[in-house]
């Protein structure tokens, strides 16, 4: 926070956009680890697999909730929990979310794809088998650009060879009881999309920067919250080394990594432990590990020999899923402003700089928000009011900015009383502390009725000033003596006197022509 | 779950024959027990017996329409997605369809036109605007109004049925039923379905693949059987003695053949190949019946969603004329009749035969039994089992099996009532 804090005033303060964008990138990254190359003999080839969770308000196939931290096994129907004789039924709004997530990544939406069912034993999947898109998914290509605006050096390109729909698993808990899995069937069956990318990242920095640019994408569209704490959003790596001009190494399968911070470790650690063994002669074998995050280490979990036969096959309950031109045109046209366009708009038309606008974008609705608030107002201190003061309050009560309670309106009438003087900034978030506890009266009233104005009369505040400079003549008498710093106790006291609600600019005024 | 062909290892135990037990004014000539057959036998028999007025079962393979012949009432498997599949415990979900078993035809229709209604809980149930467009195709039973005048109705006889394992009372009956069409005036054509000598195995390739897919969630975690040895074991093994305890033999064995041929090494050659097989099927239909397959017009030819209800019939009255199908096809429902239940239990797999070879025998014996009634389940289309008269080797019931084009029940319950009327 004090980095990013002191960034952005530095920023402010240069014009110098060559600069900017330097200063900006090494402040976006501060958070990641950098790989570095023992040498540049190696090659790294990344490719991930992305679930994330579709924003819709029931299941893919049920019509059960799929609302996030309710009490376990209450959003649980008898097709999620696989009773005998039910059968599934589509949503079609997570085929539209699917469908928007597709062209916003310029998928090729198919229209026609098809369910299969991926078989396998685990008591949190009730059916035994888990209904995906195996041999027809839903889109197929695309791709995701990273350039400068993302915090990286220079431009790439990661292409998407497909997305598919598929449902959730139920959670296994297993260190609760001891001896003793539980399992709340909650999450089991809400919808996914599953994004693979082909293998185009070279280091652990254009991996971890991919996934956020997705995530950005699908919150911009509504399609996911894309919240990896909350598992909204899971990630699975594949991660081969090779020597350059030779042919691709063996590929190693890293799953279940909760965060771009842990992805990207897992990445770096993953590419060390690959080289080493190389070099030590051995051999790479194809599995799926697991990352230990206290170790900073990966594990195996399975080989190939032991990998499981999913043994696909076509959901017979499902006909083909159709979709004609008019439907995909239709999501098309009401497709949302992408990040990229986004970010460029906002510096452009407003003048905040980059930081800003992706302090604002990573969170749901933020730049909207920001536009709401920004009319007929200084853009910069909106951005501030709503990045520095309105997120930081939210966030000292744990508060997700989706269930902000301040209006745009609201924050809106705060900046304009403290731009024209009405309050001081010190009551303006004082002021908005009351409204994230659900005042929901603007500022003008709130101010009127509780007596916050600012003291901005000259009369009175001349008033105050001499009778503290009359109480206090010992004070007056350093201060002729030459003590400058008396000054500020002046201040002080009128400040004091009026309980902070006095102009401060004034009061200083007021008190240098006296003194 | 009662899913053997003979009905002998359902969890109630085995279904008998009402005729044997019941029947006092027909003796029949053999005293012994008889299976009812498989798998709605209890159905068949509650029926035959008179414990109901009608009751439903389930059809995958035949399961309605064998046990109906065996007892001598009907059974009906309607069209694939005409009645919902919601709260019917799935087997093969691609192939099960529920039907009905009545002592009459007008019963069945009765029920039939009751419960064949779109469910949005079943997503394989015909959606309202195909039951329209269905409702308006020409078919045989609205163009004629007199049942003692078949001269515009063509009878298809498919050669590939004439099996050598059909006995003889079978043949003379299923002859039968051909002349007694013809002297009301029917044209008997004979027709090839080509791909009939390949139904069976693609069925037993898809069904079991379905099953070993569907009986999964029978795992004893949320509901059921739940082993006491399951509890003790490490979580490897969690499945393993509730699954070998709660399930018969021939499920068990039909789970580890599904299980198998959806393996990744063999996919491609038994399920990826059964699928065309089972399209082959399909189409031989389609090439056989003269009204057209509705679930095509829509595919193919759009055109005709845009028409009203008078010129789909138009048309397809039209095309009709011109054709050279047939409107219904007649054949036996089974090799023979109703077996006795010593028989099938020699023949049990459940006994521990030291025969390997007369164990395959039983098993392919057993399968075989389905061989008349699969391939209209592989096309989805209405089949019907009408009981046509008494084997007079054993005294026992045979029925004989009417298909019709998909969709086109009611041209079956016409020609059915003819049947009947003149066993």
């Amino acid at each position: 926070m004090i980095i990013k804090t002191f960034v952005t005033t530095y920023l402010k303060k240069t014009c110098n956009e060559r600069f900017i964008s330097k200063i900006k990138r090494n402040v976006t990254f501060y958070q990641y680890s950098t790989h570095l190359y023992k040498s540049n003999k190696w090659e790294t080839i990344i490719g991930l697999e992305v679930h994330a969770q579709l924003n819709s308000k029931t299941k893919l196939f049920s019509s059960s909730s799929t609302s996030f931290n309710e009490p376990v096994n209450t959003n649980v129907s008898v097709i999620d929990a696989a009773f005998p004789g039910t059968l599934p039924q589509l949503n079609t709004k997570c085929v539209e979310l699917a469908v928007a997530a597709s062209l916003a990544l310029s998928g090729n939406v198919q229209l026609v794809s098809s369910f299969d069912r991926k078989q396998y034993f685990y008591p949190d999947l009730p059916p035994g088998y888990q209904i995906t898109q195996h041999y027809a998914p839903i889109s197929l290509g695309g791709k995701i650009f990273l350039n400068q605006l993302d915090g990286l050096e220079y431009d790439t390109m990661v292409r998407i060879k497909q997305i598919q729909l598929e449902q959730d698993t139920g959670k296994s808990i297993h260190d609760i009881v001891p001896g003793m899995t539980l399992i709340d069937l909650n999450r089991a069956g809400t919808g996914l999309i599953e994004i693979v990318t082909e293998p185009d990242m070279r280091t652990s920095k254009e991996a971890g920067l991919t996934v956020k640019k997705l995530q950005s994408i699908l919150r911009t569209i509504g399609s996911s919250d894309g919240n990896m704490e909350e598992g909204s959003l899971r990630c699975d790596v594949n991660v081969s080394v090779h020597e350059h001009e030779t042919p691709y190494g063996t590929r190693c399968e890293i799953k279940n990594l909760n965060s771009i911070k842990f992805l990207m470790a897992a990445i770096d650690v993953e590419i060390e432990r690959q080289i080493k063994e190389l070099e030590n002669g051995n051999k790479i074998v194809q599995e799926t590990r697991g990352f230990d995050v206290l170790k900073n280490k990966t594990f195996r979990l399975r080989t190939k020999e032991t990998a499981t036969d999913y043994r696909y096959m076509p959901e017979p309950d499902l006909s083909p899923l159709i979709l004609n031109k008019d439907y995909i045109t239709r999501i098309s046209n009401n497709l949302p402003e992408l990040p990229d366009d986004l970010k460029t708009r906002i510096m452009k038309q407003y003048g905040i700089p980059l930081h800003d606008v992706i302090v604002l974008m990573n969170e749901t609705g933020g730049v909207k928000y920001f536009e709401e608030a920004v009319k007929n107002r200084n853009p910069q201190h909106v951005s501030n009011w709503i990045t520095h003061e309105l997120f930081g309050l939210l966030h000292a009560r744990n508060i997700k900015f989706s269930q902000n309670p301040v209006s745009a309106l609201q924050l809106g009438s705060v900046i304009d009383c403290v731009d024209n003087g009405d309050i001081t900034g010190k009551v303006g978030k004082k002021i908005i502390e009351k409204m994230i506890s659900g005042d929901s009266r603007l500022a003008s009233i709130i101010i009127q009725d509780e007596g916050l104005r600012q003291l901005s009369d000259i009369n009175e505040l001349e008033k105050i000033c001499k009778n503290v400079i009359l109480q206090n003549p010992e004070q007056l008498r350093s201060f002729k003596g030459g003590k400058q710093t008396v000054f500020a106790w002046f201040v002080g006291q009128v400040m004091n006197k009026t309980k902070g609600q006095a102009n401060p600019k004034l009061v200083n005024e007021i008190l240098r022509k006296l003194l | 779950m009662s899913l053997e062909w003979a009905n002998m290892y359902s969890a109630f135990g085995p279904a008998y024959n009402p005729h044997t037990i019941i029947s006092d004014q027909k003796e029949p000539i053999d005293q012994e027990l008889r299976v009812a057959g498989g798998s709605s036998g209890g159905s068949a028999a509650a029926v035959a017996s008179g414990m109901c007025f009608a009751s439903l079962g389930s059809d995958t393979g035949g399961s309605i329409r064998l046990p109906a012949s065996y007892c001598g009432v009907i059974g009906f498997k309607p069209s694939y997605g005409q009645c919902s599949r919601w709260g019917l415990v799935a087997y093969a979900s691609s192939l099960d369809t529920v039907g009905i078993i009545t002592r009459n035809v007008h019963d069945a229709q009765l029920i039939y036109d009751i419960i064949s209604k779109y469910d949005e809980k079943d997503p394989s149930s015909l959606p309202p605007k195909l039951r329209s467009i269905n409702s308006s195709l020409a078919s045989f039973d609205k163009t004629n109004s007199n049942f003692t005048d078949l001269s515009k109705l063509r009878v298809g006889i498919p050669q590939e049925y004439y099996v050598s394992e059909l006995s003889d009372p079978i043949k003379s009956l299923w002859k039968r039923g051909i002349s007694l069409l013809r002297s009301y005036g029917a044209t008997i054509v004979s027709v090839s379905c080509p791909s009939t000598r390949y139904a069976l195995p693609a069925y037993y390739i898809l069904a079991p693949a379905e099953a070993s897919s569907n009986l999964a969630r029978y795992d004893g975690v949320r509901y059921g059987h739940r082993s006491d040895m399951d509890s003790k074991q490490d979580e490897k093994l969690l499945y393993t003695h509730t699954r070998s305890e709660g399930f018969g033999e021939e499920v068990k064995r039909r789970i580890l053949l599904g299980t198998y041929t959806l393996t990744a090494g063999s996919y491609n050659n038994y399920f990826i190949y059964a699928q065309r097989i089972r399209k082959m099927v399909q189409s031989d239909f389609d090439y056989v019946f003269r009204r057209p397959n509705p679930l095509h017009l829509v595919k193919n030819e759009s055109s005709f969603c845009n028409c009203n209800n008078d010129e789909i019939f138009e048309i397809s009255n039209k095309l009709r004329k011109e054709s050279h199908g047939v409107d219904v096809i007649i054949t036996p429902v089974a090799i023979s009749t109703s077996p006795k239940v010593k028989d099938s239990l020699s023949s049990s797999f459940l006994s521990n035969s030291d025969n390997t070879k007369s164990l395959d025998d039983s098993f392919v014996n057993a399968y075989v039994n389905d061989v008349f009634t699969i391939p209209a389940n592989l096309a989805g289309i209405p089949a019907i089992s009408v009981p046509f008269g008494i084997s007079p080797i054993d005294g026992f019931p045979i029925g004989l099996q009417l298909m019709t084009q998909y969709g086109d029940e009611h041209t079956l319950f016409y020609i059915s009532k003819v049947l009947e009327n003149n066993k």
